[in-house]
């Protein structure tokens, strides 16, 4: 048995991605499982999604922690997360990226290979959508799933979705990816802060879990969120006010979901390091105050 | 509808939309809840796409979807619904009037835990509390199960023994966003397997009948009785459909429970839904360090297997019984604990709870192990707790 782990962000279809590979497995007569990281999705947000693959039936239920390939869609990724975390020590890391093997950095050397797919994508599909291109990759640098099986899951699976045409410019998509992998190894070097969360003991947790400890800038929030965990990652649009219009009727405030919101000096100032760009505090602005803007990242 | 024998890699949501495609329902009542959605949505596919002529309504509550389905049912058509957690707990109110009626409605139970807090994944805090529904209450393994659990479902509950609705728990994402291969057999296959319903009675305008109606305690109690024995049918039936099942489709259930290399075993873990499959693996790890670990499936809770529980434990090898369980009963233990407790009555032998996966919180192989340690332990006599919470912080296993 092999597991792979995808990493991607909302909206890559990493998951897509994880399931197309247990479809092609499963063509060639493996027996395939894959799912999502059981939680909450959203556009832009990191996100993983898993395959396991065997000759005979798979059993076991539990999530994969000690995967042998670690597949990154989105190279922004491996700049915040570290995605060789429970990596075993022989496993090979795929990642979409301009870069050679050799120019990547990790926090330690590993077997790597690396694919432009973005720009594979857009020459072929005429958009960065990059989880079909990857599969390509995952059949030269593994060796162990042929192209002809990712090709036809692809057409099954995406032709399915997006229509016949669409599958098999993804098909040709991942055959040539399949032809641009480079294989190789990665830099060691990286650092990445341990991971911070609280776990409580039942002695330590309050009662019914209420409690005011966790208490961000922007407000309180509630077990399993924290203020490490700066979700204004995920925004696509920022909202943005416009302070001649605020009034102060704090109705953003009252409705934003995650409490980034603060009232300053009676106008409404937003925190974008939690913000997730919703749009909620723009439709209920009775005055008009607040507007979604394309928000441009470098 | 004509559907050939196909093979495909599915989750456990779609896997129960398809099984109800093939079961050739009439009509489909739901309302989405994550993560029960899929089935919900896959279905809806179906018909749009003009595969199934069913009916499907779709409704502003679970309580609606189930007073839609009674309707449905009790006009004489073979009904399917899906819910989850709250859903299942606002619906509440509408299960006893299905198995009061005895409508055979068969309902997918995405199991999720039920507020607060407020979580997605997998609990059985949602499906416990309704034991004495009157319902049909079985629990799954793998994607497969769930297709085949909605045929077998459907022949079970319309059998005219038993005339019970069925639900039956599969664990939210753990199945119902996980795919993985599944055999789904021809309509036509099907159609043999499961002809349509036949209602004993049915609503219909041109003969105006009565059901459910204000029945004073003359009545009752004889309807109760009623169907406690049609719960206590559904055993033989469950039994007879499963073998039947086995016979055309080739997957073998073996009924009620379904026992894995507990012939020699001296400690046996009693399990129910996805942990299953877990701890089959280390089982056989176990066993290939020489020690005698089995693994009981439970299938059904309502009927409760009672007799084949006790049939366990004649056999002189057992000396450990664990009981796992993904929801506890406040102050008393898993309610698949207490039943197994009741069903040993009177038996020497020491029966250990496990409570584990609560919230959702991943059941890896380690816990399964530990299990199976603290069951070695309790055999030799080194330790003895009735209720162990496992990989709980700050609680001493
Ligand atoms: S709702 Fe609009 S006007 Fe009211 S505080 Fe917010 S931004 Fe200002
Ligand atoms: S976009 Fe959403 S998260 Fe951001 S401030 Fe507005 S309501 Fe809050």
């Amino acid at each position: 048995m092999y597991e792979i782990r995808f990493h991607g962000r909302g909206g890559q279809g990493g998951r897509m991605a994880a399931e197309a590979l247990a479809l092609a497995a499963f063509l060639e007569g493996k027996y395939a499982v894959s799912f999502p990281f059981f939680g909450a999705e959203r556009r832009g947000a990191p996100v993983r999604a898993f395959t396991r693959i065997d000759d005979k039936k798979i059993r076991i239920k539990t999530q994969i922690y000690e995967p042998d390939y670690v597949v990154v869609l989105d190279e922004t990724l491996i700049e915040t997360e570290d995605v060789l975390e429970g990596l075993k020590p022989d496993g090979m890391v795929i990642i979409n990226t301009q870069k050679k093997p050799e120019e990547v950095k990790l926090s330690r050397s590993v077997r790597c290979a690396t694919i432009d797919a973005t720009t594979i994508a857009l020459e072929t599909i005429g958009r960065a959508i990059t989880n079909t291109a990857i599969l390509g990759a995952i059949s030269r640098a593994t060796g162990k799933i042929g192209i002809d099986a990712i090709e036809k899951a692809i057409i099954e699976k995406f032709g399915a979705r997006l229509g016949k045409e669409a599958g098999e410019k993804n098909a040709i998509a991942a055959r040539k990816a399949y032809e641009k992998t480079i294989v190789g190894i990665a830099k060691a070097g990286k650092k990445f802060e341990g991971k911070k969360q609280w776990l409580p003991t039942v002695d330590e947790l309050p009662l019914g879990g209420s409690i005011g400890t966790l208490q961000t800038e922007a407000g309180l929030v509630g077990i399993g969120s924290f203020s490490e965990n700066k979700t204004g990652g995920w925004r696509v649009f920022m909202p943005v006010v416009d302070e001649q219009r605020c009034t102060g009727c704090k109705i953003c405030w009252f409705y934003c979901p995650e409490g980034a919101i603060k009232m300053v000096d009676n106008k409404a100032k937003i925190n974008y390091d939690y913000c997730k760009g919703c749009g909620i505090c723009e439709n209920e602005c009775p005055f008009k105050a607040i507007e979604m803007k394309r928000e441009v990242r470098i | 509808m004509n559907l050939k024998a196909r093979k495909m890699v599915a989750t456990g949501d779609h896997a129960a939309a398809y099984g109800a495609l093939l079961a050739n329902v009439d009509v489909v009542a739901a309302y989405p809840i994550t993560p029960q959605t899929l089935i919900v949505e896959d279905f809806a596919t179906f018909v749009d796409d003009g595969i199934t002529d069913a009916e499907f309504i779709m409704v502003e509550s679970e309580h609606s979807a189930m007073s839609a389905c009674i309707g449905a049912a009790a006009a004489g058509s073979r009904t399917f619904t899906a819910t989850s957690s709250q859903g299942l707990a606002l619906m509440h109110e509408m299960l006893p009037i299905a198995s009061g009626l005895h409508l055979p409605i068969v309902m997918p139970v995405v199991n999720r835990t039920v507020a607060a807090p407020i979580g997605i994944w997998c609990e059985y805090n949602d499906i416990m509390p309704q034991r004495d529904s009157g319902w049909i209450i079985g629990f799954i393994e793998d994607n497969q199960e769930v297709l085949d659990m909605v045929l077998m479902g459907y022949k079970i509950a319309e059998h005219h023994d038993v005339l019970l609705p069925f639900m039956f728990g599969l664990d939210a994402f753990i199945l119902s966003h996980t795919v993985e291969p599944v055999e789904a057999p021809s309509s036509d296959e099907v159609m043999k397997f499961l002809p349509s319903y036949k209602p004993i009675a049915s609503l219909d305008p041109d003969k105006p009948m009565a059901i459910g109606t204000f029945t004073p305690p003359e009545y009752i109690q004889e309807e109760r009785y009623q169907t406690d024995k049609c719960m206590r049918n559904a055993k033989r039936i469950i039994k007879n459909v499963t073998k039947e099942f086995a016979d055309v489709f080739g997957r073998n259930y073996h009924g009620l429970i379904e026992e894995y290399k507990t012939d020699d075993a001296d400690v046996i873990l009693i399990t129910l839904g996805t942990v299953t499959g877990t701890a089959r693996d280390v089982v056989d790890e176990l066993r290939g360090r020489g020690i005698k670990a089995g693994l009981v499936k439970l299938r059904f809770f309502r009927p409760f297997p009672v007799e084949e529980v006790r049939m366990l434990i004649e056999r002189e090898n057992i000396k450990a019984i664990g009981v796992y369980d993904r929801s506890v009963s406040y102050g008393v233990g898993g309610p698949l604990y207490i039943e197994v407790k009741n069903s040993l009555y009177g038996y020497d032998l020491p029966i250990i709870n496990f409570l584990a996966g609560i919230g959702g919180r991943d059941v890896v192989k380690g816990d399964v192990e530990k299990m199976y340690k603290i069951l070695q332990d309790v055999k030799d006599g080194k330790t003895r707790k009735d209720i162990v919470w496992i990989n709980t912080r700050g609680v001493k296993e």
